[in-house]
């Protein structure tokens, strides 16, 4: 019989947070006789003075190293030491090593810390952290392993850390990043080859930094660099920093069991292609399947959408194994996506690949950077710059779409993404329109630029028709027609969440602009061609306010008023990237009897390189006519220009501010 | 095989009669009810993406472990159920574990496609020291709408009891059935009790092979909503747990209960010389019990530190070196405790001074509302000094940062606590603070240009639970994050608002008001037309959105504690501009529970002198059943217009144009 006891039952997160932070688990605190190496005595010696006071921390030493055996191996090192200035520094005091399980070992991971006072504590074995690095999929070999000291860091103090891991993996290509978001004294990254070997580097946000080689020893390194800040509609922190990315090549005719080299994109466009071609299978059931959804007769453009609507209904499960070997990069095989009906992007984008060539349809994946276009560099020839995979579909001169590239050899490619379920063929999610991407196609493969699409193919298109009562009550009609990305926003709001908190949503909105709304219809059409429609109803008791019985004032754009600057800092340091959008509205509001337009908003028209803004007002027959237009373009607006572009957002927020007067007659 | 478009309900049972022979002969799932198939909209309610057909839970603790047997069948109608039913992961740590998952989809045509054993994957999420937190997970294949998913598992939990266990009835899902199975641990002098919360949960009957059962049908999923009382509060649940004693009688229970924790609190709060003597050194001229107690009270959150506050100064490692002290005798002696060593030191204090006193329990608002008719300690989480001042008790927690005198946290207040005695313990409630106790009051001194920029000098004070939130919120930042989170936050409201010589008063002081100032300028705040500028004398609330903005509620509404808000603001008008109109916003109040105002009025002609007050929660009123949502909304949206209310200033004749 089991002993009688009361039992801890809960959530087991709470002691490893607890552990984690070494924070009221009472454990033993290591000895304060540990002594620090003698790198990181001579690093917490380095003079610090003269930071801005918004810095939390700076990093005294940040090295990386690589070792490259003739065997392939790999043995990475680091040694890294911070020091912490502020309360919110000590956040600083961690550190995170990032490993595949299939290829790869931490062969070694210690930290210290130096306190004001002079006292030393290590951290071992007992303090490291293994966590699984992406907990979402279903399985994932990517782990970290971490030690977080911020409960025993204060202000003042060194941390300090170093670790090793062995590295079998098929990559030769290693980015090293010299900026982080604290200011550096020293980064440095050295690679150690096997004789006749050789290293070649690519430099990004900086000028060319040329190694100092020593045999087949090559150190990059730089010395006291500020602080990369991220920005709202700005470039990621990655895409800022001052880093190289390093491959290295075997020796000519050497034998190696070294991963693959690649000297130019071909060479990625090769190595992609053998990996993920025998993936399309083809069998039975998924031809049958292709060819029930894809009548033979129906216009290529029709056929592809179909397939792309039902591989869109796949669901997203992602399952990654071998990641060390090139299985990041390994769709699994589409007979088997199809059969589980479950898949990664890459999977999903394969499966696709395999129904169109029951159709007899080309296509190719593509490996692109989601989520900043600005991030792939043609300059380096890398798969590992990519973290998302789409299709290329090839399309006859007679498809017409505006996600449609000109491949010098293959021909007109059609751009699709499978793995978005909100955006239909012949659009692209914005995040990924203008990045560069491989088309992986064997010895035809490419670097291309993706897509834009023109901000009229974003566009919004609202019609309002509201009644103002001689009390400033309002009830009002509201039709939206949504296309491009600006439906795929308004049809995620609808897809992903139940019903009731859909209408939810809309209720904030609409009370947002109408204080105490009461919306009496919220009616959604998701149109098959890809466009959204929305109709809503509302009544409100007090829109206008009135005064003194006398004068009556309210603000002609009723909904979806910009009351808000979102770029609110008066300088910048980093280009602002607009996405294309367009929208249109026409406010037709009945004017309450007895009251007269006393004074009604000054025009306002803006235009700039990057987009144009108009907003009137005009009375006819009883009703006030509001119209509003509003067009960006897809841009990168340079930071000179920033005053401008914050200029332009401005006046557009106090356009949709300002109110009509009427009196009484 | 290509799936067949289902075209009526004779064909789906026609293809599904044969299936459910065909299932219980392969294996022991339970057959497959056709018109679950056919189903076609959710029965329990009516939007629902997926719903549970059944929630089987077997929980066996008869034998040497704790075995959870869970079967569970869920329809799936829209692609929104596929996409959050598809995939499965099964939490567990330490000794437990996760055994025999099976899994299976029956597609709308009624063929079936197994989870396969290779698609379940073990996962371990953390690591650190020899624990791990583990999942199993797996993907349900072939999901699509129209079809079901089943899949079943045993969890293993390694040498524990079912006490304390929860059980829940509800999921994020609506459920059509679910049943719960349980066997009690056997040769145990304790008895198995279970207490259901918020729902007619019947009573657990008696079952086969030991087992006892309970099953409740057609639960609405749960979701949170904001300002609701606590999840355990509202949702349908029941606790397992052991006694040795049977009690039919609450109030016998709590007696008993009373007399052993009076017994065991004794030496926590121990009187020796010293104690005494810090006391009468404490208290001086004090006369009065209030003067005496505040004293005290006073002594213990400034002449001893509170190691869990940042003011002390300690990491982790420094807390860890802490001696534990065992009476309050060493936390006077050390000059250092924790807050419970604190609360403790200050009922000893009390005792020495001749107050009687109690180390008292309540529990804890913001979990669950205490039910004393529930015979279980499990809920009374908390532990304060009790003081009897006449015929009354008070309620002190002096180890809690940031509590004045006389404030208990919002969470023990309004609560029973109870009082042990060694004869005759007893519940008593422990006082609401007014809404005066929590008050944020803004001054604000502007001028008003007459492009509609703004800008001036502003104040703002917080006091009560309004100082204590925003000190723990604020005591652990730099003075550069606080100025950065402060004005992120005024940003919120003004996105042009340029803030500057921000001041913080009071960050760590547990008696003065939190404060801070600085110096605002907003473009853009008032508009302008040809002839005039509109102005908001709501100058705090510009920018806010509505407490309440959607039009349906299911759960109770629920504010924490009563507060109230006290404005000043005077704007200098720019010249060449004069009132046009400075009607106020008309009053309001409701019954004792809320009053707004906001006066203005107009000095030396040319500054605005603006005066708005707000209280809500008067009486102690906080917990609003959904009924009352409307006009709780409509009040919230009244005092959003109000705030809303504009003036206008008109271009003077001469300066126009």
């Amino acid at each position: 019989m089991k002993q009688w006891k009361v039992i801890f039952q809960s959530a087991p997160i709470i002691i490893f947070l607890c552990l984690l932070s070494g924070g009221s688990c009472n454990r033993t605190v290591d000895a304060a006789s540990d002594d620090a190496p003698a790198w990181l005595r001579q690093a917490a010696s380095i003079p610090i003075q003269g930071y801005d006071k918004k810095v939390n921390a700076v990093v005294l030493v940040d090295d990386g190293t690589l070792k490259v055996e003739e065997d392939g191996r790999v043995t990475k090192g680091h040694r890294g030491a911070v020091r912490i200035l502020t309360r919110e520094g000590r956040a600083e005091a961690r550190t995170r090593v990032i490993y595949q399980t299939d290829t790869e070992k931490v062969r070694d991971l210690k930290a210290w810390l130096i306190r004001p006072s002079g006292e030393v504590k290590k951290y071992g074995k007992e303090q490291i952290a293994d966590i699984s690095l992406a907990d979402d999929d279903v399985y994932n070999e990517s782990r970290v392993s971490v030690i977080i000291a911020d409960n025993d860091a204060e202000p003042g103090a060194v941390f300090g850390v170093e670790w090793t891991t062995e590295d079998r993996s098929v990559f030769t290509q290693y980015p090293w990043y010299f900026q982080s978001d604290n200011p550096v004294v020293q980064s440095r990254f050295v690679v150690t080859l096997p004789v006749g070997w050789r290293a070649e580097a690519v430099t990004f946000n900086h000028p060319k930094i040329e190694p100092v080689v020593s045999g087949s020893t090559y150190t990059w390194e730089l010395k006291d660099l500020p602080p990369v800040e991220e920005e709202p509609s700005g470039p990621r922190a990655g895409s800022l920093a001052a880093s190289i990315a390093v491959s290295y090549f075997p020796a000519p005719n050497a034998r190696s069991a070294a991963g693959r080299s690649f000297e130019n994109w071909g060479d990625v466009s090769r190595w992609l292609t053998e990996l993920s071609e025998p993936q399309a299978v083809l069998d039975d059931a998924l031809a049958t399947k292709a060819q029930s959804l894809s009548p033979r007769d129906a216009p290529e453009l029709d056929r592809i959408t179909a397939i792309g609507r039902y591989v869109q209904g796949v669901h997203y499960i992602a399952i990654q194994t071998g990641i060390g070997r090139g299985g990041g990069y390994r769709p699994h095989l589409s007979s088997e996506v199809f059969s589980k009906s479950y898949g990664d992007c890459k999977d999903k984008a394969n499966l696709m690949k395999a129904m169109l060539k029951a159709l007899k349809i080309p296509s190719y994946l593509v490996t692109i950077y989601s989520g900043d276009p600005t991030s792939v560099r043609e300059e380096w020839p890398s798969p590992q710059q990519f973290n998302h995979c789409i299709i290329a579909v090839k399309v006859s001169d007679d498809t017409r779409a505006a996600t449609i590239v000109n491949h010098p050899k293959l021909g007109r490619l059609l751009i699709f993404d499978p793995t978005d379920e909100d955006t239909p063929v012949g659009d692209l999610p914005d995040h990924e329109q203008g990045s560069l991407a491989l088309i992986v196609a064997g010895d035809n493969g490419a670097l291309m630029r993706m897509p834009v699409t023109p901000p009229e193919s974003n566009r919004l298109e609202r019609q309002s028709e509201v009644s103002l009562a001689s009390t400033g009550a309002i009830t009002g009609k509201i039709h939206e027609h949504t296309l491009g990305q600006a439906a795929v926003t308004a049809r995620r709001e609808l897809k992903h969440r139940p019903r009731a908190d859909y209408v939810k949503i809309v209720e904030r909105w609409i009370t947002r602009g109408v204080n105490g709304a009461s919306v009496t219809k919220v009616e959604p059409t998701d149109n098959s061609d890809g466009t959204f429609d929305l109709n809503v109803e509302f009544s409100g008791a007090a829109y206008a306010q009135l005064m003194r019985d006398r004068l009556m004032i309210f603000k002609p754009a009723v909904v979806a008023r910009r009351d808000a600057l979102f770029l609110t800092e008066k300088t910048r340091k980093h280009p602002v990237i607009l996405d294309s959008q367009a929208y249109s509205e026409t406010v037709r509001i009945k004017l309450p009897p007895g009251f007269d337009v006393d004074e009604l908003p000054d025009a306002t028209k803006l235009t700039a390189a990057f987009g144009a803004y108009s907003a009137a007002c005009e009375v006819k027959e009883g009703f006030l006519i509001f119209k509003r237009e509003m067009t960006i373009k897809s841009a990168t607006v340079p930071v000179d220009q920033y005053a401008a572009v914050r200029s332009f957002f401005e006046k557009i927020r106090a356009a949709e501010q300002a109110p009509v007067v009427l009196a009484r007659k | 095989m290509s799936p067949k478009p289902v075209r009526s309900l004779l064909l789906v049972l026609l293809l599904c009669a044969p299936l459910c022979l065909a299932v219980r002969a392969a294996d022991d799932w339970r057959p497959v009810d056709p018109a679950h198939l056919a189903m076609k909209t959710p029965v329990v309610e009516k939007d629902a993406d997926a719903e549970v057909i059944f929630w089987d839970v077997k929980i066996d603790d008869a034998s040497e472990d704790l075995i959870f047997t869970n079967y569970v069948r869920i329809k799936i109608f829209t692609a929104r159920g596929v996409e959050t039913q598809s995939k499965v992961d099964l939490e567990y740590f330490g000794s437990h574990r996760i055994k025999d998952i099976a899994g299976r989809t029956i597609k709308p045509d009624g063929s079936i496609v197994e989870l396969k054993k290779d698609a379940v994957f073990d996962r371990t999420l953390v690591k650190i020291s020899g624990i791990k937190v583990k999942v199993k997970s797996f993907a349900m294949p072939a999901v699509e709408p129209g079809g079901l998913i089943e899949y079943r598992w045993k969890e293993v939990r390694g040498g524990v009891s079912a006490n304390n266990v929860r059980l829940q009835f509800q999921r994020d899902i609506p459920v059509q059935l679910v049943k719960y199975w349980l066997k009690p641990m056997s040769g145990s002098p304790a008895g198995m009790n279970v207490q259901t919360f918020h729902g007619d949960v019947p009573r657990f009957v008696k079952d086969k092979d030991g087992f006892y059962s309970t099953s409740m049908t057609n639960m609405p999923a749960f979701h949170l909503e904001p300002r609701m009382p606590p999840e355990d509060n509202e949702r349908t649940w029941a606790l397992v747990y052991y006694s040795v004693e049977k009690y039919s009688d609450p109030n016998k229970f709590w007696s008993d209960f009373g007399k052993r924790i009076f017994e065991s609190s004794k030496q926590l709060t121990k009187v020796n010389d010293d104690i005494k003597k810090a006391a009468a050194a404490a208290i001086g001229d004090a006369s009065t019990a209030e003067a005496k107690l505040e004293r005290l009270y006073e002594f213990c959150k400034t002449k001893v530190k509170n190691s869990n506050s940042p003011e002390a100064g300690l990491t982790a490692a420094d807390r860890a070196k802490l001696k534990k002290n065992e009476s309050p005798a060493d936390t006077l002696k050390r000059g250092i405790g924790t807050g419970d060593d604190i609360t403790m030191l200050f009922a000893a204090l009390a005792a020495a001074a001749g107050f009687e006193t109690r180390i008292c329990l309540m529990a804890d608002r913001s979990d669950i509302f205490f039910d004393r008719n529930i015979a279980n300690p499990y809920f009374l989480n908390t532990t304060d000094a009790a003081v009897k001042v006449g015929n009354q008790w008070r309620f002190f927690d002096p180890g809690s940062l940031y509590l004045p005198f006389g404030l208990l946290r919002w969470q023990e207040e309004g609560v029973l606590a109870l009082v042990p005695d060694s004869k005759e313990s007893a519940f008593v409630p422990t006082p609401v603070s007014s809404a005066k106790t929590s008050m944020q009051k803004r001054t604000a001194h502007l001028k008003l240009s007459e492009d509609g920029t703004i800008e001036g000098e502003v104040r703002v004070e917080f006091t009560g639970h309004f100082a204590i939130e925003k000190k723990n919120d604020n005591d652990d930042d730099s003075a550069t994050e606080r100025e950065k989170n402060l004005t992120e936050e005024i940003k919120q409201h003004m996105s042009t608002a340029e803030v500057s010589q921000i001041k913080f008063e009071n960050v760590t002081d547990p008696f003065k008001p939190f404060a801070y100032s600085y110096h605002l300028k907003t473009p853009g705040y008032a508009q302008r037309t040809g002839k005039r500028l509109f102005l908001q004398p709501g100058f705090f609330q510009y920018g806010n959105a509505a407490q309440f903005p959607t039009s349906n509620r299911v759960h109770p509404i629920y504010f924490k504690y009563p507060w109230s808000e006290e404005d000043s603001v005077t704007i200098d008008l720019p010249a060449g501009y004069a009132l046009d109109n400075a009607d106020a916003p008309q009053p309001f109040m409701a019954g004792e529970i809320s009053k707004y105002e906001m006066k203005i009025s107009v000095a030396e002609g040319r500054r605005l002198m603006i005066n708005r007050s707000f209280f809500f929660g008067g009486n102690g009123t906080l917990l609003f059943p959904n009924t009352s949502y409307t006009p709780l909304k409509n009040l919230f949206d009244t005092l959003h217009e109000r705030d809303n209310h504009t003036i206008t200033l008109k271009q003077a004749a001469s300066a126009q144009q």
